[in-house]
Order: C-alpha cells, then sequence, then structure tokens
C-alpha cells in the first residue's frame, strides 16, 4: 500500500484498464511511459496482473445433467399453467384501459374544475362588471353630491315639468 | 427493428427465433448459457444450489418475456442483466451473511460448509501439491468474497465472460468510466487479500 500511495487514483484505475486493454491510443502511450519511468508503477502492474490471474482458480462448475431438460420442463409447464392475467394481449390491453381510464378521468376533472372555477370563485373583474353603470355614471352622481337634494328637485312640480319639455325638445 | 446492428449476433437470431414460438431455439440458448452463468451465480454465493436454482431463474424470465423481446442489444447483456438483477434481489431476500461461505463441489449440488478448519483437516488425507490447489482456490474464493458484491459481479463478468467495460456497464446500470473504478477498485482489493499468493 506504501507504493500505491505514490501513484494517484487516475493512475491506478489507468493501470488497472491498461491490463484490460480498455485505454485509448493516448491513455495507453501515456501509461507506458508511466511505466518506462515509475518502478513502482511496473511493480503495480506486475502484482495487479498476477491477482487477478489468481481468478483463474476459481471453480466453474458444470451444470448438472438434468438441468437443461429441468428448465425446458418447467418452461413448458409455466406455459401451460400460464393465468390469463400473465398472458401478453391481457397485460397490454389492461394497460391500454388504465391508461384510458386514466385519461377519461382527467378530461372529466378538468370540465368540472373549469366549470367549478367559472361559477363559484370571484374574480377581480367580477365587482368593476357588476358596478359598471355607477361607474359610467361616476361623474353624475359626484356632482350630485346627496340622495336628499335629488329628493327636492323631484318633489318640485314646476321644475319637473320644465326638464321634461326640454328633454323631449332635445330629442326631436 | 430491420436495421438493428444486433442482429448480426448469432444468440440473438436464436431469441428471435423463440420469439417466434422455436423451442428449440430456447433449448440451444439454455444449453449455451447454463455453464455461465452456473459459474458465475456459484461464484457470487458459494452455493450450487442456490447458483442452478438462480440460472433456472434467468431463462425461465427470458421464456416469459419472449414474445416482447426486442434486439436492443446483445443476448448475454441482456441474460447478464437479468442475472444482476436477480442477484441483487437474491441478497436482499436472503440477507445472507459473509461469514458463512461454503465449499464449492464440481460433481454435485449440494453445497458443502467450508472454513479454514476443514483446510487443516484435509492435509493429513491429500497429498501436498492437491492440498495447495485446494487450499489456493478456497483463498481465492474467499477474497473474492470479500469483496462487495458488485465489485464481485464486475469482476466475474469480466473474468468469465471477458466482456468490455462498455458491456458490463449495460448489464450492470453503469457507466463504462464507473465499472473502470469498480474494477480497479477490485483488483486492489484482491492484491491486498491475496498478496502472500501472488510470487
Amino acid at each position: 500500500m506504501e507504493k500505491l500511495s505514490r501513484l494517484s487514483t487516475e493512475d491506478r484505475e489507468n493501470l488497472s484498464a491498461y491490463l484490460d486493454g480498455e485505454l485509448d491510443d493516448g491513455g495507453t502511450q501515456r501509461i507506458e511511459t508511466l511505466l518506462v519511468q515509475s518502478s513502482v508503477a511496473r511493480n503495480d502492474v506486475e502484482l495487479l496482473s498476477k491477482t487477478y490471474d489468481l481468478l483463474d482458480e476459481l471453480p466453474r462448475p458444470d451444470a448438472p445433467k438434468d438441468f437443461l431438460e429441468k428448465t425446458l420442463a418447467t418452461a413448458k409447464m409455466e406455459q401451460v399453467k400460464h393465468p390469463i392475467s400473465e398472458q401478453q394481449w391481457f397485460i397490454t390491453t389492461q394497460k391500454m384501459l388504465i391508461l384510458s381510464g386514466w385519461t377519461v378521468a382527467l378530461v372529466v376533472a378538468s370540465a368540472i374544475g373549469f366549470m367549478v372555477t367559472n361559477q363559484y370563485v370571484e374574480r377581480p373583474d367580477d365587482a368593476l362588471i357588476q358596478e359598471l353603470p355607477l361607474i359610467q355614471n361616476l361623474d353624475r352622481y359626484e356632482e350630485v353630491q346627496s340622495v336628499e337634494f335629488l329628493d327636492l328637485l323631484t318633489a318640485d312640480e314646476k321644475l319637473m315639468e320644465e326638464m321634461r319639455k326640454a328633454t323631449s325638445y332635445e330629442q326631436k | 427493428m430491420s436495421t438493428s446492428p444486433y442482429l448480426r449476433d448469432p444468440d440473438v437470431q436464436l431469441m428471435l427465433r423463440v420469439k417466434d414460438g422455436d423451442d428449440s431455439a430456447f433449448a440451444q440458448i439454455v444449453e449455451r448459457f447454463q455453464n455461465r452463468l452456473i459459474g458465475i451465480f456459484t461464484n457470487m454465493f458459494a452455493d450450487n444450489a442456490l447458483a442452478e436454482d438462480l440460472s433456472q431463474e434467468v431463462f425461465l424470465r427470458i421464456y416469459r418475456a419472449r414474445q416482447g423481446y426486442e434486439p436492443t442489444a446483445k443476448l448475454s447483456t441482456w441474460i447478464f442483466q437479468i442475472a444482476n438483477n436477480l442477484a441483487s434481489n437474491s441478497r436482499r431476500s436472503k440477507g445472507r451473511k459473509k461469514e458463512v461461505q461454503f465449499k464449492v463441489s464440481n460433481s454435485g449440488s449440494q453445497p458443502v460448509q467450508m472454513g479454514e478448519n476443514n483446510v487443516v483437516e484435509k492435509s493429513g488425507l491429500m497429498p501436498t501439491r492437491q492440498l495447495d490447489n485446494v487450499e489456493l482456490m478456497e483463498r481465492v474464493q474467499v477474497a473474492l468474497l470479500d469483496l462487495n458484491e458488485r465489485q464481485r459481479m464486475a469482476v466475474l463478468l469480466h473474468r468469465f465472460e471477458g466482456m468490455s467495460y462498455a458491456d458490463i456497464g449495460a448489464a450492470m446500470e453503469l457507466s463504462p468510466q464507473a465499472v473502470k473504478s469498480l474494477l480497479s477498485r477490485a483488483r486492489e482489493n484482491l492484491r491486498e487479500i491475496l498478496e502472500n499468493y501472488v510470487t
């Protein structure tokens, strides 16, 4: 480990990849230069390579003679017993139905949401629309100043008569 | 689909025949991959019976998925991807402990418990050279089992299957750079554990 500490992590990874033939031309050249210059790197490569070769000692057992037969029989048996819910056409249809269901639900929910919002939720413009006649005549109402004054005017029959005449004359 | 570069893979051709209902092609796939999968699983878990069960489950999953099969990768990549997923699930579900290790038998499917004592016990029964071989094999097995699970799978796919970093990455859902780091660390760990056995 002491020797390894003198190589960077990247160098160690590249040494390993070099042994596996996984470096590109540039990387290979860099590692080969490093190997020429560094005895530590040469030692590392040798040890890593020899250690990895020890993996050839691992057992590679063959499958039992009846493995193929048992596997094929089990697969066949599964096919026979295959419940309708696991068959491809059923799964596809089920998926499509679920998708359609969700689509319909989404459309219905959107429509309901729109209607509810439109019907019950007050928008800032609603108050303006409702008060439009008042806003349109605001200047006149401000000139009048009070309802009592209007009452006094309407109580004066002569004045009202004059106003009716003036209005009909203007209309003509 | 007709432009898939993987159509040249003979295993992919076999799988397409399986998709078309040719069961003899499925048998050929099992024959081609059975020893390879059992080898990987045996060394992953040091348990022959489990290795056989998991290998069979890989083939059954392939068979079940045959109708939806599309050649989007080499068949071996797909098979080892399934194997990797099964191995991960198996570890999670069984909660296997590292310290319980088994000796692998080449002839049967019964796991035999292995430990340091077994080596000593056998020393009186075997010629020295044979003992050395057995001991070395067991040491290497122990060293392999000492790696974390992802390192172990990457090492086995690389050493046993000769897979490239890119293919290992596809099977284990990792980038080639991640595989490079994984294998480098695995090598360092193995070197530390097996230092005394490297001549």
